[in-house]
């Protein structure tokens, strides 16, 4: 039994949070600040021949001005390989590829100082023709963004900055014996985060050649490897500070321009500087989520087994590669984790054009490849006269499977998610008879819809591993240094729990110290899904030492072995007696006996122990992660048949993260998922034209509201349990179930009124010309 | 152009922010966000947007929720503005952002403080305010990590606990 593992605990950073304590990278405000903005590029793709930033320097309060020219000539990418090397400069060079590209950087003693000095740098642009299309780009005639990256390739398209193939299976013969063929075009818009606090930066070099530097990222290590890269300074002179951080959702994690700007200014005029970017600057030239167009060709058996498929992903990954090429290889994971293919032909295009770069966001790929699989699956059920839990039941992974790359999926209980999710919604019930209901005259048409999904736990990216520090205040209280940033997903609450849990003490009596690069050891950050998994084992293995310690010492006192010990209470008994001593005795007398060695433990933790590198981002092959979380969603919707608006009304997660070590916390995940899926389904929309954004505002860029609130339930399907001994095994939460009950909106609109959007968002005007067709212009 | 503004007026006005008096030298153009961040340093009060849009700078001035990134200071000389630094007295956290804390209505906490004085002006006015008044009254402010699930539900359990 657990004490505090799997509770619902209230997360201890809520109290400075609520009250305004909480100093986010916006709040930090340092004597002598200045203020930095940056000037962009007013087209989306050109030639700079000259720069002029003589007028701006002269001006009153400015007092440092950076062009490309000073930036030496690094390039930074989210992705550095040998394949894929960095393609990006800090700041433009002689081009810039997209309308927004940061062009030069200025810091003067306030805003309006700033503004006047951007107007005041002169540029001389030469125009090149641009091409914002992905199909056009490919095309021979395009422009040219940048030469093809992929030596490899062997067709004859033009701006590939990334391609990733990977077959397995005959899937000539699956074609061949197959029962039924389906073929559909899927595409997927162009979205973006929408955390609440925009981007920032504070940097500060100090006298003694120190940068300190906050910043509102998902990692600090990761950031500190990037900027000690970009302005070529040891990694010992870096110091990201902890601030929270208010929202991310994947927008967040690579090097900014504005990051490097900042810095820079910092050190060129040796006073503290800010950047915080405003909202429009956000929508119009940051690093969005990736469109995606899928071709889906699917060979199933006369029950709706699969055979076969064949798959083409292109997403346009902006003007550089961004991570475009890590998420067209993603793409094929999304694609074989829930369901046995026994045979697959994939390939995967990432194309330059002349936009904004585009990031990851929570699900990274993962929300767009289910739903064109779960749409076609929904499709071929119909076709097959199948029922869709069915269908979903006989192609679901099971238990011990083994993934095309090697990867086995130990635990996977997706076909209880599956059936629970049916079960607790009475899903096929309400199915059948919205069915009936699409053929009566009624204006408001309920429908019901499922998609299921799984993600990983973790890779290996840099820096692939958590080390964690756990030591012993003379009190018999703790602290706990973890380089883990939390950004709202809780972090610092799960690891504060897992070493009170280990050591029987409350949550109040550990101080937990993150984030901060100087004080507390190395952490894998807050994305790529394996932030509780790795860095919570290696804050259970520093736990555990110091645990040891403790025992032995306190062992010593009762003359007994540290097996017949245990914690509770901050006290240490021998067990099956009352005879007991405090910690603070067994600590005095353990730095007694060890000359003065206080009692400190570390511990450290990596997934895939057994694999040098992360998977191959050409071919998909190797190991991935250690474990995969799964879950079926189901979404019931209303849709007026007048209006064509979609309306979610209620969702069901049912899932497999292993084993909740708070669910109250997890819940907060799911609730979070589900909504960003509901905008994604029905309003979420960067509307570009020719470079150029056109709805940079919240008031233009919808997202759901309060007034939207979708009731949500949760059915957990255990798989796991929390085990003292040995390493514990959780699953994925934060970001797999925008997937399934993106699907299942989808799904349910069909269902409803019998309408199936092959392409997001399916907002009022789609539904409306299906729903309404004589009254749609 | 922002860049091209002249310097304004400037005038000393009288601010009362949590119950304290501030004499403060303010431009007429400076708004009640810029003042209370910049010059008093409550930095509770966020900035996620600067044009009214997201909620993140509510705060309450004579007990009326407000959007202190469009309201000019000199509009709120003399008038009493509460800002999230105002809520906890003496320490102890009021019965909504206790609830906040409790029922898991905080992730990122960007978005906590304007939510909680949006509630708190709602629920001093309607104490009884029932789940589409509450969102209704939360519609200007965004959310981007919880979809309002656990903040309507904790705004409900004060709400039942005093009504």
């Amino acid at each position: 039994m657990t004490r505090l593992i799997g509770k619902r605990i209230p997360r201890i950073d809520g109290t400075v949070k609520v009250t305004g304590e909480a100093k986010y990278t916006v709040d930090i405000q340092l004597p002598g600040m200045l203020c930095a903005k940056v000037l962009r590029s007013p087209l989306p793709h050109a030639r700079i021949v000259h720069i002029d930033t003589s007028r701006a320097e002269k001006m009153a309060g400015v007092k440092a001005v950076i062009t490309g020219r000073d930036a030496w000539d690094v390039r930074h990418g989210f992705v550095e390989t040998p394949r894929y090397p960095a393609d990006q400069y800090v700041l433009a060079n002689d081009r810039v590829r997209y309308l927004g590209e940061e062009v030069a950087a200025v810091a003067a003693v306030d805003e309006d100082a700033a503004l006047a000095a951007l107007d005041a740098i002169d540029v001389v642009y030469e125009e090149l023709p641009a091409v914002f299309d992905l199909f056009e780009a490919m095309k021979q005639d395009a422009p040219e963004v940048h030469p093809v990256q992929v030596p490899d390739l062997d067709e004859p398209y033009k701006n590939i900055g990334g391609m990733c193939a990977n077959s397995f299976g005959d899937v000539g013969e699956a074609f061949r014996s197959a029962y039924l063929v389906r073929k559909d075009r899927f595409e997927s818009q162009l979205r973006t985060h929408c955390y609440l606090e925009p981007q920032a930066t504070v940097a500060h070099y100090d006298s003694t050649g120190t940068l300190h530097v906050w910043t509102s990222s998902m990692g600090t290590f990761r950031k500190r490897m990037h900027l000690s890269r970009a302005l070529k300074m040891p990694e010992s002179r870096v110091r990201v500070h902890k601030s929270w951080v208010g929202g991310a959702f994947g927008g967040k994690i690579d090097l900014f321009s504005h990051e490097f700007c900042t810095a820079l200014l910092s050190m060129k005029t040796g006073r503290p500087v800010r950047f915080v970017a405003e909202r429009d600057e956000i929508f119009s030239y940051f690093r969005h989520s990736q469109p995606m167009v899928i071709d889906l060709e699917t060979a199933v058996d006369r029950q709706g087994r699969l055979l076969g498929q064949r798959a083409r992903c292109y997403n346009s990954c902006g003007a550089y590669r961004g991570s475009g090429v890590v998420f067209i290889f993603l793409a094929w994971g999304f694609l074989v984790g829930p369901y046995r293919i026994p045979a697959l032909d994939y390939a995967g295009y990432s194309v330059y054009t002349n936009s904004p770069v585009r990031a990851p966001q929570r699900g990274h790929g993962a929300p767009k490849v289910r739903f064109a699989v779960e749409s076609q699956m929904d499709m071929i059920a119909e076709e097959l006269g199948i029922d869709p839990i069915e269908i979903r039941m006989r192609n679901a992974r099971q238990k011990g499977e083994v993934l095309p790359n090697g990867d086995s999926i130990r635990n996977a209980g997706l076909t209880e998610c599956i059936a629970e999710a049916a079960r607790a919604t009475d899903f096929q019930r309400k199915y059948s008879e919205n069915t009936r209901g699409q053929n009566e005259k009624s204006t408001v048409k309920k429908g019901i819809g499922m998609g299921v999904s799984s993600y990983f736990t973790g890779t290996l990216i840099y820096p692939n591993n958590s080390a964690a520090i756990v030591l012993f205040n003379d009190d018999g209280t703790l602290k706990l240094l973890t380089g883990a940033l939390d950004i709202g997903q809780g972090a610092e609450t799960v690891l504060c729990q897992i070493v009170a849990e280990e050591l029987g003490v409350d949550m109040q009596d550990i101080r937990v110290v993150a984030a901060d690069t100087e004080t507390t050891p190395v952490d894998i950050g807050s994305w790529i899904s394996g932030l509780t998994y790795v860095t919570g084992n290696a804050v259970k293995k520093a736990a555990q030492e110091v645990k040891k310690m403790l025992l032995l010492s306190a062992a010593k006192e009762f003359e007994a072995g540290p097996e017949d010990c245990e914690l509770r209470d901050r006290r240490i008994y021998l067990k099956e007696t009352d005879k007991s001593i405090s910690f603070e005795r067994a600590i005095a007398r353990h730095i007694r006996e060890n000359g003065g060695d206080p009692i400190i433990g570390r511990g450290n933790f990596r997934g895939l122990k057994d694999a040098a590198i992360g998977p191959s981002l050409k071919n998909a092959k190797g190991a991935w992660s250690d474990s995969y979380a799964f879950d079926a969603q189901v979404a019931e919707v209303e849709v007026d048949m007048r209006t064509g608006k979609v309306t979610v009304v209620r969702a069901l997660t049912a899932h497999d993260c292993g084993f909740p070590l708070n669910p109250l916390l997890v819940e907060g995940q799911i609730d979070g998922q589900v909504s960003m899926a509901a905008g994604q389904a029905t309003v979420e929309d960067v509307i570009m034209k020719n470079g150029v954004t056109l709805n940079p505002s919240f008031l233009d860029y919808k997202v759901p509201l309060a007034t939207e609130m979708i009731e949500s339930s949760y059915i957990d399907i255990i798989t796991e349990q929390y085990e003292r001994e040995g390493r514990f095994i959780t699953k994925e939460v934060g970001e797999g179930y925008v997937s399934g009950i993106l699907a299942a909106i989808t799904n349910a609109v069909a269902n409803a009124v019998g309408f199936r959007a092959k392409k997001l968002p399916l907002n009022v005007d789609s539904v409306k010309s299906f729903t309404n067709p004589g009254d749609s212009e | 152009m922002k860049g091209e503004r002249k310097q304004g007026t400037r005038r000393v006005i009288t601010l009362v922010v949590n119950e304290e008096e501030h004499a403060l030298m303010v431009e007429d153009r400076e708004t009640l966000l810029d003042v209370l961040r910049d010059k008093l340093v409550l930095t509770g009060t966020k900035e996620g947007c600067g044009t009214g849009e997201c909620g993140a700078c509510t705060v309450l001035v004579d007990g009326q929720a407000i959007l202190a990134c469009l309201t000019l200071a000199i509009n709120t000389s003399g008038k009493k503005i509460t800002t999230i630094e105002g809520l906890a007295a003496g320490g102890k956290l009021s019965p909504l952002q206790h609830a906040f804390v409790e029922q898991g209505a905080v992730q990122c906490g960007f978005c906590s403080p304007g939510m909680i004085l949006s509630a708190t002006a709602l629920l001093s006015k309607n104490p009884s305010a029932t789940r589409e008044e509450i969102q209704k009254a939360l519609e200007g402010n965004i959310c981007r990590c919880t979809g309002y699930n656990k903040i309507i539900e904790a705004i409900e359990k004060v709400r039942d606990k005093i009504s």
